[in-house]
């Protein structure tokens, strides 16, 4: 019955949802109409000819009622379960490497096009065929040299531009704008597909030189890549627009952004000092990608400011709108002007509301950034107006640094060690698709963060919940989380869970950071429990003692260190494992380390309840042989505690006097 | 209050010596941090009995404040027992010059602060003493002022819990301190160190010695109180000695001083007093004033300014970078293929019998034809003939509705034709 009742309700939401995604839809006015009019008066109801469904409104609804399982991976993983990520590294790398598989089958498709000829459908589906990408219009003239231009065609480009200037064909402006757009988006360098074909080359080239040497020179040659694509002086694009025999507003502007772009900055700027001495106007872009070059023109911070001020006075001179871009942009350059940065901030945003703009997530980003970059300034007025404003509305991607607010909203929290304000940022993350702003890394490092933030101010039955609710399938804990998480714990006296936070260290595979494992020790080793979780955590310590002595042949095994052997020795000998414990006691001497006191004394207590004089008599041994000063303590207790047979009495003397005698 | 604005203004605004700090200082993160000292180092007393006694004596401090709920001013009285070591008190005295004119009391002006500190040799151990006391005091209160506000109930609470799982095992030690503790206001060390540091300021000697005193006692009533039963709320004694915070203009001073240190790293040193102007106190976004550079476009302008022309390279590529902000793998199969559904590569939701005829009719269109069959005769073997025809038709997907039509067109053509012999037979 109650589950019927479930059943019905929900049928209830899906149908609900597909009304509203009907109505999202909205091109079904006709009904509408119909609707109004048999209300209003009795009159021929009109049937629609058709009813056209957003295509993806049923999707929609469905999917709409697939919520998301806390204990599952992402869907991206399910495909291959040897393929589920344990942490966030292999998460990046299979998320990646899913991605990359999906590229390398595009570039196949694209570049043999011949291999794949049984691609016809009925219907066709052109989407899965093929992008046309060689040029279909041979010869000289300005069709084909605009038809390269579309296909991004650099060099191609620039030579077809080149042997009609040679024919002496004069080309119309439009044309040389976007072929000066092209340049100066690609930096005169290649566009992508260009690029991949270049790498292509250069990975035969390697195949062929049976590559031994090549492959260390890889990774730095990939990495110049974004050096290659700097603004070189005299490049295609410069000396076309010196050869252009006029220039239009265009020309200029799309110069300035490519200078800008990649990394000429000076000369950006005195490419608008000629656009200025043409006469010619430069718009919104061209102001924005100006105004995001000052940090590289001017050195002092009132100077910027001041660059800032007359570039933003140009633009109302010359009737220029900004829009939240350049709002952006002017915010950005303050983040780099350090205390005028934080005076001029909030004017700028007074401007923003003056002129209706609203500000975009980018905006307030970078206002957090030029307020809290100085993690003493422990005000927390700046961010929860902030967040006053961020909650108030839903947001659309409108700037391409809109994404860093939410991560970087979280950080002051941290450092501000606010907790509700982190409880209202989250709400707002949560809210309407502003989830999307946060991608994979980013939500991530999001959660990580709070979830620090969460262990170090909220009670433990909280900080547990949310780890059980989060753990899996938003992030993957980093080590420091797991520190902090053990930490919450043990303020918490909540020591027994560590068990069960040691299964999910390995689960996350950090069962040998050394820092990581001191610390469960330690915590283990530190008190004295009841019985039950003692024996619970010495078969944590025999876990912990397999990865020590793990000898994988891929990977090192961990090096015993002096406190963690004690720490397991002190776990054995509570659980009154003896033998366990005696071989822990051996290893001290293997790894040249010198067991403290209290280990030799729990030792010696477990040695008693279970009663093993044997025992007790080699761990006076032991510590004769090391040396150490409580031997003589060691051995008292051992007489006044053990029954000792008279062959063990006889072993006591014998060590006695082999005492007495290193000690002449 | 003077007192610890005064002794800040000793202290300097970052400078406090982390040896004399609490354990509390050292892991410093939060409330739960805290806690977990405290524990540990209660705990781990058989360690401390062991090291050195500054180390047990902190050990003993941290104990007493979580005993004591939430007595952060016991807690701080342990720690300053064992603080006497002469060179650090210089290095505290070092900064005391710059910041010595926030003073605004008038008993203790200005230059009589400098000279207490200035004059300090290094002999003078009660004096530092007390004055490292107090010192600590608002080190403690300013580190901690935030989280204790925010979580100062449950700190009570857990500490009262705790005092009453505690309370067996260290008696011993506990006494130890509440003697200590007891004492202290009655110590004659300290009132003696009182008039010595009230003995070296130049007027008012005995008011700032019975000040001096006065303050002391009171941290042992508050001290007393609390330990009783923890009635008075740590937060009524915090927000009291932190009420006195610095003046606006000394916040100034410190601000711009922090500014001129970034003009510093800048390579260049900026008069403090300019941009600091805009920074005072209460920074808000809703405050201020507004550039004035631009004007509001009116709507006409607005649109006569979004002038129609092809996108280009940087357009398209903005459009996609901005796509990218918010793009995310799809979470769920449906997802999944609504993705699919716009790369073109699935078919569409619902699936009808429309899916790709898009030569704008109907399927009814398509597949009732009878309408067509108007001109022929109602019965009779062409009726029947026809019928089969558009049956037909109606079954066939790759003629167009016009072609259909067409093709019954021709019949009825063709029976006019026919006519006249379809008549004779």
């Amino acid at each position: 019955m109650a589950a019927r009742r479930v059943g019905v309700s929900s049928w209830y939401r899906v149908l609900s949802l597909s009304r509203r995604c009907g109505r999202c839809s909205s091109t079904n006015t006709a009904l509408g109409k119909t609707v109004e009019n048999s209300e209003g008066a009795q009159e021929e109801i009109v049937l629609p000819r058709r009813k056209t469904w957003d295509k993806l409104a049923v999707l929609q609804t469905l999917a709409s009622t697939v919520k998301r399982d806390p204990t599952a991976a992402h869907y991206m993983f399910h495909d291959d379960p040897y393929l589920m990520p344990k942490n966030s590294a292999t998460a990046r790398l299979f998320s990646l490497s899913k991605e990359s598989g999906r590229n390398a089958a595009k570039y196949i498709i694209k570049e043999f096009p011949h291999f794949f000829d049984k691609i016809l459908a009925e219907p066709n589906i052109p989407s899965l065929m093929p992008e046309i990408c060689t040029p279909q219009i041979e010869g000289v003239s300005e069709e084909a040299l605009r038809e390269r231009i579309n296909l991004r065609m650099v060099k191609a480009s620039v030579d077809l531009f080149d042997q009609l200037l040679q024919a002496g064909t004069s080309i119309s402006l439009e044309t040389t704008n976007s072929l000066l757009d092209l340049l100066c988006f690609y930096g005169d360098g290649e566009s992508t597909q260009e690029k991949e074909s270049e790498e292509k080359e250069d990975l035969e080239e390697s195949e062929v030189n049976a590559s031994e040497q090549e492959t260390p020179k890889r990774p730095p040659q990939r990495g110049s890549h974004p050096f290659a694509s700097r603004w070189r002086e005299n490049n295609n694009a410069e000396r076309i627009f010196k050869i252009m025999p006029e220039r239009n507003a265009h020309s200029y502007c799309t110069m300035i952004r490519g200078m800008v772009k990649h990394g000429a900055s000076a000369k950006a700027y005195d490419m608008y000092t000629e656009l200025l001495n043409d006469r010619h106007k430069a718009d919104v872009h061209t102001f924005n990608a100006l105004i995001t070059a000052v940090p590289f023109l001017k050195d002092r911070f009132l100077e910027r400011w001041e660059l800032i001020k007359m570039f933003l006075n140009h633009m109302a001179q010359q009737e220029v709108q900004p829009n939240v871009q350049t709002f952006n942009a002017v915010l950005k350059t303050l983040r780099r002007c350090g205390g005028v940065g934080r005076s001029m901030a909030v004017p700028v945003i007074k401007e923003m509301e003056a002129l209706e703009i609203e500000p975009s997530l980018a905006t307030y980003d970078h206002l957090l950034s030029i307020f809290y970059r100085s993690a003493d300034l422990a005000s927390s007025g700046i961010i929860s107006e902030v967040l006053d404003d961020v909650e108030k509305r839903s947001f659309t991607p409108q700037d391409p640094d809109d994404a860093k607010f939410f991560i970087s909203a979280m950080q002051v929290c941290c450092d501000l060690k606010d907790i509700k304000l982190a409880y209202r940022l989250n709400k707002a993350v949560e809210k309407g698709d502003n989830w999307k702003f946060l991608d994979m890394d980013r939500l991530n490092s999001y959660w990580s963060r709070f979830f620090s933030l969460l262990c170090m101010m909220e009670q433990i039955d909280v900080v547990l919940k949310w780890y059980k609710e989060m753990s899996p399938s938003l992030f993957y804990p980093s080590p420091k989380n797991i520190l902090d998480f053990l930490q919450a714990l043990d303020a918490a006296n909540h020591l027994e869970m560590i068990p069960s936070v040691w299964e999910d260290m390995k689960q996350l595979g950090f069962s040998k950071r050394r820092d990581l494992l001191e610390e469960v020790l330690s915590l283990m080793s530190r008190d004295q429990h009841p019985e039950e979780i003692q024996l619970a955590f010495a078969k944590c310590a025999e876990d912990i003692k397999t990865v020590h002595e793990q000898s994988g042949r891929d990977q090192a095994s961990v090096e015993w260190t002096g406190s963690a052997l004690g720490s397991v020795t002190v776990l054995f000998s509570r659980a009154g494992r003896t033998q366990d414990a005696w071989s822990m006691m051996e290893r001290f001497q293997q790894i040249n380390r010198i067991p403290t006191d209290l280990v030799m004394d729990e030792f010696l207590n477990c040695a008693k309840q279970t009663n093993s004089p044997d025992e007790a008599i080699k761990l006076v041994k032991l510590a004769a042989s090391l040396g150490l000063p409580s031997s003589q303590k060691l051995k008292s207790r051992v007489e006044k505690e053990f029954k000792l047979s008279e062959n063990q009495n006889a072993r006591q003397k014998e060590l006695r006097a082999a005492q007495g005698k290193s000690r002449h | 209050m003077w007192r610890f604005t005064a002794f800040e203004a000793l202290l300097g605004p970052e400078d406090y010596n982390p040896d004399v700090t609490l354990p509390v200082h050292s892991s410093g993160a939060g409330r739960n941090a805290v806690a977990r000292n405290a524990r540990r180092s209660s705990r781990s007393r058989p360690a401390a009995l062991k090291g050195r006694r500054g180390c047990e004596r902190r050990a003993e401090g941290a104990m007493w404040g979580r005993l004591c709920g939430s007595g952060r001013i016991l807690l701080l009285a342990g720690a300053a027992r064992h603080c006497g070591r002469p060179h650090r008190t210089q290095k505290l005295f070092s900064t005391s010059s710059v910041l010595s004119a926030t003073e605004d009391e008038p008993t203790a002006p200005t230059d009589s602060t400098t000279k207490v500190a200035s004059k300090e040799g290094a002999a003078e151990t009660p004096k530092q003493k007390l004055l490292k006391m107090i010192g600590d005091m608002k080190v403690e209160v300013t580190t901690k002022r935030k989280f204790q506000q925010l979580k100062e109930q449950e700190i009570k609470k857990q500490a009262t819990n705790k005092q009453e799982g505690l309370h067996g095992g260290s008696s011993t030690f506990q006494n130890s301190a509440e003697d200590v503790q007891r004492s202290k206001p009655l110590n004659p060390e300290l009132v003696q160190a009182a008039s010595a540091v009230a003995s070296s300021f130049p007027h008012n000697k005995e008011q700032a010695e019975s000040e001096l005193l006065a303050q002391l006692r009171r941290h042992e009533e508050t001290t007393d109180k609390q330990r009783r039963g923890g009635t008075i709320n740590i937060c009524n004694v915090i927000s009291e000695m932190t009420v006195k915070r610095q003046s606006p203009a000394q916040r100034g001073v410190r601000i711009s001083n922090r500014i001129s240190l970034e003009m510093d790293e800048d390579g260049q040193r900026i008069k403090p007093g300019r941009p600091s102007s805009h920074s005072d106190s209460g920074r808000s976004l809703k405050a201020g004033k507004r550039l004035n550079i631009f004007t509001k476009a009116s709507p006409e302008t607005e649109n006569a300014l979004k002038t129609v022309s092809s996108p280009t390279i940087w357009d398209l590529e903005f459009a996609k970078e901005i796509a990218a902000v918010t793009e995310q793998p799809p979470r769920n199969g449906f997802e999944e293929m609504i993705q699919w559904t716009k790369e073109g590569i699935l078919w569409e939701f619902p699936i009808d019998n429309e899916a790709g005829m898009d030569d704008g009719a109907e399927f009814h269109e398509h597949i009732f034809l009878e309408k067509h069959l108007k001109d022929f005769p109602k019965q009779g073997p062409i009726r029947h003939f026809m019928e089969l025809v558009i049956c037909g038709l109606s079954k066939n997907p790759y003629l167009s509705v016009k072609q259909k039509i067409e093709h019954i067109e021709w019949f009825r053509n063709y029976f006019e034709e026919k006519k006249e012999f379809l008549q004779e037979i």
